[in-house]
């Protein structure tokens, strides 16, 4: 289990999230929903352990491993991965030495393959250099394969349908499918709620609070009526509203 | 080709040095394929194959050659250039002349091989006349000895005849580079087509100094002028690309990629745009530092190390 307990991160002194606790169980399909600016991404960024995201207290367990000041490689490494919300460009890399990050991940060329199919792509990209040469959507779903190829237990999507036509939705739900089928935790940061209705569990996020969690089609439908009118209220608001919960 | 039986043992070890550049020896000895062995200051192979006429003698510390693709011919395969120095110390000075006639159409693979010398200065000037709707393309990759006692002082001059196709890709990555100073200019008339890319990799206490210069001087001539630096240690680099738009509707874009790694490097480059023409469009991009941490972070978090990851970057970067 991927557990955060009691989470408080500042970045330049503004407080991002407060007081947030979070569990993650192997095999299951979570969503962290909300509006931009909410927090979402740098709960990813944390959980990840990316630099600048370290929280100012509270801890993050992996297993019951303590795992709240290891660096991002160490973390990788022990099974947590993120597909980040931007695709970067690799200039001179083909997809092929990219599934396999340069010969590291020992996979057949049949799992190659099959990790492309999985997100809509055909095996002469295997060929292609991962540059400017792709759109940004063909660069995110070469992101997702690269992911797949990784075996990991648990992934974090953050927004895994930008860049992508609202069409591929399917495609990644296709994809979560696949990842939940090899019992793996997935963390799907998003502020769809068509993507949040499939999981089995929702987290959202307001201004850096957990304003609600649990079954995700209420939290979808209160998602919709609330938070799509919602002008950002102050966190003073926010945080009484938790209480009331 | 046959090499003379004197030049056997020298063949020999030419082929070996040739090969770590990354070239073919067998290559060498394909009579379909033309070529020219230089070791030192001798030419110790030379092939021709139909409608290309190569020509080549000795000079003082060197060799000259005089290379001519025939008006029209279309050379099927590759021609290799195979330049080595075997001592451990010297100067190798080297001249060529390369004559693509109208509507020629060649490529040209070259290695410059010097793995076994220490303190060793290699003086390369090209002359390259591509005619009329003609196309030349040269790739050159350099490998040299890693005690960083190799200098290359490189210098091309090339012109574009109408309609004229020319690419020249510069490499050294592979080892250090000791002192490097390349010059590459190029004329183009109306509708020619240049592409010039230098890359290199430098590390210990290297020297990088790299020109390239783009004269757009015809109607509609279109050149790119791209150069990409991995300076790390106390490498010095200094990079100038350079365009001149003198001609109406010529365009030319120049690029400068530096990534450095260390806080020893002394990296500079320049880009130059010119323009004496109103209709001539030219645009230049230059970054230099550290690897792109979105990059890195994208890779940290697949598992690979920090080092591992720039190391991915860099290769792929310089592939």
């Amino acid at each position: 289990m991927l557990e955060l307990r009691d989470i408080h991160l500042e970045i330049d002194g503004k407080v991002i999230l407060k007081r947030l606790n979070m569990k993650f169980e192997i095999g299951k399909r979570y969503t962290v929903l909300g509006n931009n600016g909410t927090g979402k991404s740098t709960v990813a960024n944390m959980i990840m352990g990316m630099e600048d995201y370290r929280p100012q207290s509270g801890r993050i367990y992996l297993d019951g491993v303590d795992i709240t000041d290891l660096d991002m490689s160490k973390r990788a490494q022990m099974g947590i991965t993120i597909a980040f919300q931007e695709n970067v460009r690799f200039d001179g890399i083909r997809v092929l030495e990219y599934l396999t990050l340069g010969g590291k991940i020992k996979k057949s060329l049949e799992e190659m393959k099959n990790a492309l199919k999985l997100v809509g792509l055909g095996d002469e990209y295997l060929k292609r250099y991962v540059d400017g040469s792709l759109s940004g959507g063909e660069r995110k779903r070469i992101e997702l394969a690269s992911i797949y190829m990784l075996d990991p237990k648990y992934v974090i999507l953050d927004e895994p349908d930008s860049g992508i036509d609202m069409m591929s939705i399917e495609t990644i739900n296709k994809f979560i499918d696949a990842l939940i089928k090899r019992k793996i935790a997935v963390i799907t940061i998003t502020h769809r709620e068509e993507i949040a209705i499939n999981s089995d569990y929702a987290y959202l996020l307001c201004a850096g609070i957990v304003l609600k969690e649990g079954d995700p089609v209420e939290i979808s439908k209160y998602y919709k009526s609330m938070c799509d009118a919602c002008d950002h209220p102050n966190e003073i608001h926010l945080v009484k509203e938790r209480e009331m919960i | 080709m046959r090499i003379a039986p004197d030049y056997s043992k020298e063949f020999e070890k030419i082929a070996e040095a040739y090969e770590k550049s990354g070239g073919k020896a067998d290559n060498l000895l394909d009579k379909r394929i033309a070529s020219i062995i230089i070791s030192g200051d001798k030419v110790i192979g030379l092939n021709n194959v139909e409608g290309v006429e190569i020509e080549a003698g000795k000079q003082d510390l060197g060799v000259w050659a005089k290379i001519r693709i025939l008006k029209g011919k279309k050379i099927a395969m590759p021609i290799h250039l195979c330049t080595g120095f075997l001592g451990k110390e010297g100067e190798q000075r080297i001249n060529f002349e390369f004559i693509i006639e109208d509507g020629a159409s060649v490529n040209f693979i070259s290695h410059c091989s010097f793995p076994w010398s220490t303190k060793l200065t290699h003086k390369m000037t090209a002359i390259v006349k591509i005619g009329k709707n003609a196309t030349m393309t040269y790739a050159d990759a350099h490998f040299h000895s890693e005690e960083g006692g190799v200098t290359v002082i490189s210098e091309t001059h090339a012109i574009v005849d109408e309609n004229g196709r020319y690419s020249n890709t510069f490499e050294l990555t592979r080892t250090r580079v000791g002192k490097l100073v390349v010059k590459m200019d190029v004329d183009l008339k109306d509708g020619a087509i240049a592409n010039l890319e230098s890359k290199v990799r430098g590390k210990a206490n290297d020297e990088i100094n790299i020109k390239e210069s783009l004269g757009l001087n015809g109607k509609n001539a279109h050149g790119i002028a791209k150069s990409t630096i991995v300076a790390t240690d106390q490498t010095h680099a200094r990079i100038i690309n350079e365009a001149f738009g003198n001609a109406p509707y010529s365009k030319g874009h120049i690029e400068c990629t530096e990534v450095t790694k260390g806080n020893q490097v002394d990296v500079a480059t320049l880009p130059v745009l010119k323009v004496t023409n109103d209709l001539s469009e030219l645009t230049h991009e230059a970054s230099i530092g550290r690897i792109n941490s979105k990059q890195l972070a994208t890779l940290v978090a697949k598992g690979m190390s920090e080092e591992e990851a720039t190391e991915f970057i860099i290769k792929g970067m310089l592939s």
